[in-house]
């Protein structure tokens, strides 16, 4: 008897709703690698889709597990997480921890049933810019081609 | 186990005679003769009261901590239970002095659920006993012996550790299960049926947080559920919300779990939490070759990492 | 409308619902994967439990859902829109709740019915629902019904009193709206045998041994200074099991959450004074942060303020937090030590 809504519907920006459905990506990247890569594809006029919504952290060993799961559980097709490449960190251990904790990760998201393709996780430096505008553009990609994601729970 | 059970009660009254420890945690006569409830007894002519048959589920280990604080205490402690109590002296929850542990051999125990499901009534129990490998009950005037698959908590089904890996004292013999099974997996192959087998599973959930309150593992003062500021899962019982709950819950028991089934046990509905613990198990041991609850020298898995460490990075094709 | 009691074999109990489907809402529980049943609304082909066998989840899961929106503010172009939907009034039967979960209603009837005020969410269900108490054909072993009232009053609180005769349900009207769901083409009318059988499910039912605390004054028993709280407290992990699945508890909370940039969404949930954040208050203070005060806090409230207030005890002993509680914290064992002075079991009386 309990009412089931999709997350979705409620937390869907209105400029998403009114826009033609899209997948919508969360890109959680740290400070001194991925974001500054991020910032350089912008600054060299490199086009990637702008439905993806970036969340900035120090580090890629800030990210909790909750935010990806959190992520799913509020609607975003997909999510992913980008850092600096091993032995390249600003805090110089951050990134081993995270490649540890990312890799449980994802193996939660295979035992929950959440498809594969839908999270990704990446080293990615300040200076390849080209490299974040091409693999936003792969994987919302790869997401329209899956469909909209359908939700933790539910029949969707 | 009769026998184990009169040494249980003499090593407890040894010790608290002694001094050496001011209360012996163990577990006692349920107020039915399927179930155990947990003893704390301080007196040498209570000790009695401890009991040991396929009954006594209950992870003791979840009340170390808080009991430890300020006195050495002794607990009567499956193999299970002294997994997780090494993971909580891994994790400085409790400190070794404080622990005085009678350990013991252990045949697997009850789940009720179960029980309930056999030929017998299960009002009618008056006794449960180990016997040879097997399960016996004795229900009315009769006896049944059981297959262990058919009443045991499913995670004693396929637990190998049968034997204390530390203890002061060790009492009783491991019994192995007759059909070791490999722990297959039971979900879905393909990922949107096994999405689908979740969200059924999870939408049954009522939020009561039995799994998380008798986890030994699981003793942070506030918990991240309990938190408003963020609110990271509401909580109305909703499956995506529980789905929140118990994926979070799955990481942070990541490389901590030690597999007792305490969670699956308690929960009123019967959502097979210890499930998802078991994959998660399945991928640490493989791929750190590191098992909770192994040894108290052990770092915890997520608080150290190795230069050639498992990637899982995407490479993109160039 | 003639008072008659019919007979239902169970092979047409998709006969039955069918008959009712056009009428009314059909409410009843539904097993899943092993799980206690737990009520939804149902058609002819579900399978459902009417005859009280299963374990089951109580109806105030229903009736006061887990999850229920109270309202939602949106703030779209400048206006304000409020939206509070009320469930409609729309005629239900309830079929097979356990008795001693329809008695437990009258207590959820005194919190949200009240004169001064009366929950409209709780009173559409409730008003319109005709309730079909069961009384299983062996009495579950946790229940202890006899020993905290007298059961045979118990019987006017439902709609229809139902009996497991085994291969058949037996109807006994009583009251008119009850009786008026007994007309269909499925149900027969009983013979000298079943009406026999019956009065021996009844009896069965009637007549479980009584647990030691049966008879006392529970209420001058429970103190404040008792020991049993501590015996209690001392094993509880304070989970909240037992006031989840306890058919007269109806502790709720009350979240607003955005959902969206431009609205917020009221809704009311399950609480339980079992956690330790219930008493928590903005400032900090809390004070049932230890186990003791919650321990007592749940059986006094129970058992004493329940009483104090309504004049009825709020504790039916349908046995599930018997049954549920992971460490096995009997609630028939604490009344006994509080009514004696020494701890006596109950292993042995049911």
């Amino acid at each position: 008897m309990s009412e089931e809504t999709t997350t979705l519907e409620k937390t869907t920006d209105e400029f998403v709703e009114k826009r033609e459905r899209q997948p919508v990506v969360l890109a959680i990247l740290c400070n001194w690698c991925s974001y500054a890569g991020a910032d350089l594809a912008g600054s060299s006029r490199l086009h990637y889709p702008e439905n993806v919504r970036i969340v900035r952290v120090p580090c890629s060993g800030r990210v909790d597990p909750m935010f990806v799961l959190k992520g799913f559980q509020k609607g975003f097709d997909g999510v992913m997480v980008l850092g600096c490449h091993p032995g390249d960190c600003h805090y110089a251990k951050g990134n081993y921890y995270a490649r540890r904790r990312i890799a449980m990760v994802k193996d939660l998201l295979t035992t929950l049933g959440i498809a594969e393709d839908r999270f990704h996780f990446e080293w990615v430096s300040a200076s390849e810019g080209n490299r974040f505008a091409e693999l936003i553009n792969e994987f919302t990609a790869k997401l329209a081609e899956l469909g909209p994601f359908g939700g933790v729970a539910g029949n969707g | 186990m009769d026998d184990v059970q009169s040494r249980i009660r003499e090593e407890a009254r040894k010790v608290l005679e002694s001094g050496q420890v001011s209360l012996v945690l163990g577990w006692g006569k349920g107020s039915t003769p399927f179930k155990t409830t947990p003893v704390f007894i301080e007196k040498p002519e209570d000790v009695d009261r401890l009991v040991w048959n396929p009954a006594c589920v209950n992870n003791l280990s979840v009340y170390l901590p808080k009991l430890t604080k300020d006195k050495k205490v002794a607990v009567v402690a499956k193999p299970c239970d002294i997994r997780s109590l090494i993971t909580l002296m891994q994790e400085r929850q409790v400190s070794r002095d404080n622990v005085y542990i009678i350990g013991l051999g252990c045949g697997g125990v009850v789940d009720v659920f179960n029980l309930d499901e056999q030929d017998f009534h299960i009002q009618d129990v008056t006794g449960l006993d180990w016997d040879s490998g097997k399960l016996k009950v004795t229900a009315g005037s009769s006896e049944y012996v059981l297959d262990c698959s058919t009443c045991l908590r499913d995670m004693c089904l396929i637990c190998t550790k049968r034997s204390p890996a530390i203890f002061d004292v060790e009492l009783g013999e491991a019994v192995l299960p007759e059909e070791l099974c490999a722990g297959q997996s039971v979900l879905p192959d393909i990922p949107e049926e096994r999405r689908r087998y979740w969200s059924e599973q999870f939408s049954r959930c009522i939020r009561c947080y039995a799994c998380r309150q008798v986890c030994p593992s699981c003793y942070c003062t506030t918990c991240f559920a309990d938190r408003i500021e963020p609110k990271w899962t509401a909580k109305k019982a909703t499956a995506d919300e529980a789905w929140m709950f118990h994926a979070t819950r799955a990481m942070h028991l990541a490389g901590r779990c030690i597999a007792c089934g305490e969670c699956e046990r308690a929960c009123p509905v019967d959502i097979p939490i210890a499930e998802l613990q078991r994959e998660m198990n399945k991928i640490t041991s493989e791929r750190y070759k590191y098992d909770a609850g192994n040894s108290e020298q052990d770092k915890p898995l997520f608080g150290q990492f190795e230069d050639e460490d498992f990637d899982p990075a995407h490479h993109s094709e160039k | 409308m003639m008072m008659t009691d019919k007979v239902l074999s169970k092979e047409k109990i998709g006969e039955f619902v069918d008959g009712l489907s056009g009428r009314y809402t059909v409410v009843a529980p539904v097993r899943r994967n092993g799980s206690p049943a737990e009520f939804r609304d149902v058609t002819a082909q579900d399978s459902i439990v009417i005859d009280g066998s299963a374990a089951l989840m109580p109806p105030k899961d229903y009736l006061l859902p887990r999850y229920e929106k109270l309202m939602r503010v949106d703030t779209r172009d400048g206006q304000v829109q409020i939206e509070a939907p009320v469930p409609e009034a729309v005629p239900r039967v309830m079929l097979g709740a356990w008795l001693p979960d329809v008695k437990a209603l009258d207590v959820l009837d005194k919190v949200f019915l009240d004169d001064k005020f009366k929950d409209p969410y709780y009173a559409a269900r409730r008003e319109n629902t005709v309730t079909v108490a069961v009384v299983p054909l062996k009495p579950r072993w946790s229940w202890f019904c006899t020993s905290v009232d007298d059961v045979t009053e118990w019987k006017s609180k439902a709609d229809v009193l139902s009996y497991d005769l085994g291969d058949a349900i037996y109807f006994e009207p009583i009251t008119e709206r009850g009786a008026a769901i007994l007309d269909g083409a499925a149900l027969a009318d009983p013979t000298d045998g079943q009406v026999a059988a019956k009065e021996g499910v009844w009896k069965a039912f009637a007549e479980v041994p009584h647990c030691a605390f049966a008879g006392k004054d529970l209420y001058e028993n429970l103190c404040w200074d008792s020991p049993i709280w501590d015996d209690i407290a001392q094993r509880c992990v304070s989970c909240g099991v037992c006031t989840y699945v306890c058919p007269s508890c109806s502790c709720f909370d009350v979240q607003d959450e955005v959902c969206g940039s431009n609205c917020i969404e009221r809704y009311r949930c399950r609480d339980t004074c079992q956690f330790e954040d219930f008493t928590l208050m903005g400032a900090g203070h809390n004070p049932r942060e230890q186990k003791v005060p919650r321990a007592r806090q749940r059986l006094m409230h129970k058992f004493k303020y329940q009483r104090e207030q309504f004049g009825i005890t709020a504790c039916t002993g349908c046995g599930r937090c018997v049954e549920m509680c992971p460490v096995n914290i009997d609630i028939r064992d604490a009344l006994c030590t509080v009514c004696s002075s020494e701890i006596e079991t109950t292993a042995g009386t049911t």
